[in-house]
């Protein structure tokens, strides 16, 4: 099977296009760092400080938390929101400043859709192009079995999402470290009870697992549908669509019960996090039970259908 | 020859919704032999070929190479297969040795040196560095071979291998298959639709109409010596031959006598002697075509093709 996963990945690497993905990559976070130091050295000085800017978050937490529809994540997160704000306030502790290595490092996770966005391209692909090449022939006539294969292929496209993901993070922390440096600052976190430092390391890489789950679901899609309509554009096209589409529909479908089992409500599990969600009364595991059921059918979809089709092209 | 059973094809049917593809088709191939597989366009061919290297699954029957079974033993019975199919289409965005590598990391037991032993063996190894896009027809069906090889097959299928190929690609390629199989003992079978290409290439052939076997044959067994002999006036000329105790079959502009070379000088002695003028006296050898044409039922090719 390693030996499987390194075909794979070799091919990978060989097309120009996978390079061309990772310097377009490099150069999107280049160019987002470079335009927030140039909008923090063009715009004027802030009106308000940091004390009056927490004032106004403890004053919105409040706020939210007297809203009888919120969900239990939620309460917990504007609980959190509230304690934190007022702990800065009565400890004079400043929050992190957008333009510092701290902040950026801490919402890298949101670039993580950038990600997603290769990653289809390469699940998409990976199986289909054996098809459009010809080379499934040469590929699957040998003393390998067609799981084997597939499950090589898949373990690969997995491989480059990380892979992505880590480039990204390293690109961020380098490129905001070059430009903003390492600001003043410290990161808190309410553990439920008080108030306590923590490391925003450790918090952005819990984020950035919670965003991947969201492009292993995707990558899976788009991987599903490349192996069964053997045309990456329409895997990419589609995977794409629905990426942009799926989370309107939850809006679209939130008054109904069948949004609960929709795999879009579930895709992104940092809104247990970070307040922001659509359909509040919803459980982390309940998104994991979700996901894991959506991510099974793919799965048995794409090996029923690769290990099932008589190769006539 | 060692004529040792290496493939069998049992009972082998294969049906695509309603239409019956493959009826029952049962063959041996045995080492050192190579075995040409012919048949008109439709028949079945290739959908025979692609179940014998798992690319598509026989609705009934089975196919043992070395003994194992196809259908149950997949890995086991295709360990010692090498296979092209159509093109040998590769990988063009890496270079030759690349594309042998990989498949190499695809079988047990291939070694470094033992790709390198490969690409000397098919004349590769200045250009095998080289992306094959680069590559010519040929090139490409050099490299074809090559990853063919790699595992030291016992048993090589080749799909339509000459398409495309220049006379001379041809001419090379056939060399290396008899060498391949006098050298290492192995087996060939081979489809195409090239007649003279399999006569030249195959000590046996197959032919297939319809998704049936209809005859499976020797190609150099001893053929009945024939003459064909263009005479005017030809009635006057028939009159002369069957008098001597030939039987006449008419044949393009003239007929055709079976008979042995020692009796021809006789013949057009008599043929000049009763004032016919001859025109032409030659020895006729059916050639495959010929024969192809006569079991098939000639028109076949065409209406195949209209289907």
């Amino acid at each position: 099977m390693l030996k499987l996963i390194q075909n794979e990945w070799m091919k990978l690497w060989s097309k120009k296009a996978t390079w061309i993905m990772a310097v377009l990559l490099i150069v999107i976070l280049l160019a987002n760092a470079g335009i927030t130091k140039w909008i923090e050295s063009t715009s004027p000085a802030p009106e308000m400080d940091w004390q009056e800017m927490e004032m106004m978050n403890l004053a919105s937490a409040e706020d939210q938390l007297q809203n009888p529809d919120i969900g239990p994540a939620q309460q917990d997160y504007y609980e959190g929101q509230a304690a934190i704000a007022e702990y800065r306030l009565a400890n004079d502790a400043e929050p992190f400043k957008v333009e510092s290595l701290q902040q950026q490092v801490l919402d890298g996770h949101m670039m993580l859709s950038l990600v997603t966005l290769f990653t289809v391209i390469v699940g998409a692909g990976i199986v289909a192009s054996e098809f459009s090449q010809g080379t499934i022939k040469m590929l699957l006539t040998r003393p390998v079995k067609r799981w084997k294969i597939l499950t090589s292929k898949y373990i690969t496209t997995m491989l480059f999402a990380l892979l992505f993901a880590i480039l990204t993070f390293v690109s961020i922390a380098l490129f905001s470290w070059i430009f903003f440096g390492v600001g003043d600052g410290a990161f808190l976190v309410w553990n439920g009870s008080e108030v306590v430092e923590g490391s925003y390391w450790a918090e952005a890489l819990k984020l950035s697992v919670l965003s991947l789950a969201s492009t292993w679901m995707i990558g899976t899609f788009a991987f599903m549908l490349g192996t069964v309509f053997r045309s990456s554009s329409l895997a990419i096209g589609v995977s794409i669509f629905l990426m942009f589409v799926g989370v309107q529909l939850v809006f679209l479908l939130q008054r109904f019960e069948i949004v609960k089992y929709y795999l879009f409500t579930h895709t992104d599990l940092t809104q247990f996090y970070t307040g922001f969600m659509p359909i509040p009364d919803i459980t982390m595991a309940m998104s994991l039970i979700v996901l894991t059921v959506y991510f099974l059918v793919f799965m048995v979809i794409s090996y029923w259908t690769f290990s099932k089709r008589d190769v006539t092209a | 020859m060692s004529n040792e059973k290496i493939v069998e094809i049992r009972k082998l049917s294969k049906t695509i919704g309603k239409k019956q593809i493959i009826k029952n088709l049962n063959l041996d191939l045995h080492k050192g032999e190579i075995t040409g597989f012919l048949g008109p366009n439709g028949a079945g061919k290739t959908t025979t070929i692609r179940m014998m290297v798992g690319l598509m699954k026989p609705t009934q029957g089975d196919i043992l190479i070395g003994g194992k079974s196809i259908r149950t033993d997949f890995e086991g019975s295709i360990e010692k297969v090498g296979v092209i199919v159509e093109n040998p289409e590769m990988y063009k965005f890496m270079s030759g040795y690349k594309n042998l590598v990989h498949f190499a990391r695809m079988h047990k037991g291939v070694t470094k040196a033992r790709i390198d032993e490969v690409i000397q063996q098919v004349g590769m190894q200045n250009r095998i560095k080289e992306k094959v896009g680069s590559y010519s027809l040929g090139m490409r069906q050099r490299l074809g071979l090559a990853q063919a090889l790699l595992n030291n097959p016992e048993f090589l299928i080749l799909d339509e291998p000459t398409n495309g190929l220049d006379p001379a690609g041809i001419r090379e390629f056939r060399m290396y298959l008899r060498k391949v199989a006098r050298e290492n003992d192995v087996a060939i079978f081979v489809s195409s639709h090239l007649l003279s290409e399999i006569e030249l290439l195959c000590d046996r052939i197959a032919i297939i109409q319809n998704g049936e076997l209809i005859d499976i044959k020797n190609v150099n067994e001893h053929q009945q010596s024939r003459y064909y002999i263009e005479a005017k006036p030809a009635e006057q000329a028939k009159q002369v031959l069957e008098e001597i105790g030939f039987t006449v079959h008419p044949h393009e502009n003239g007929y055709l006598i079976d008979t042995e070379p020692e009796h021809i000088p006789g013949a057009i002695k008599l043929l000049t002697a009763a004032g016919v003028d001859l025109y032409a006296v030659q020895p006729h050898r059916t050639t495959l075509e010929d024969q192809f044409l006569e079991m098939t039922g000639g028109g076949e090719i065409a209406q195949a093709h209209t289907k």
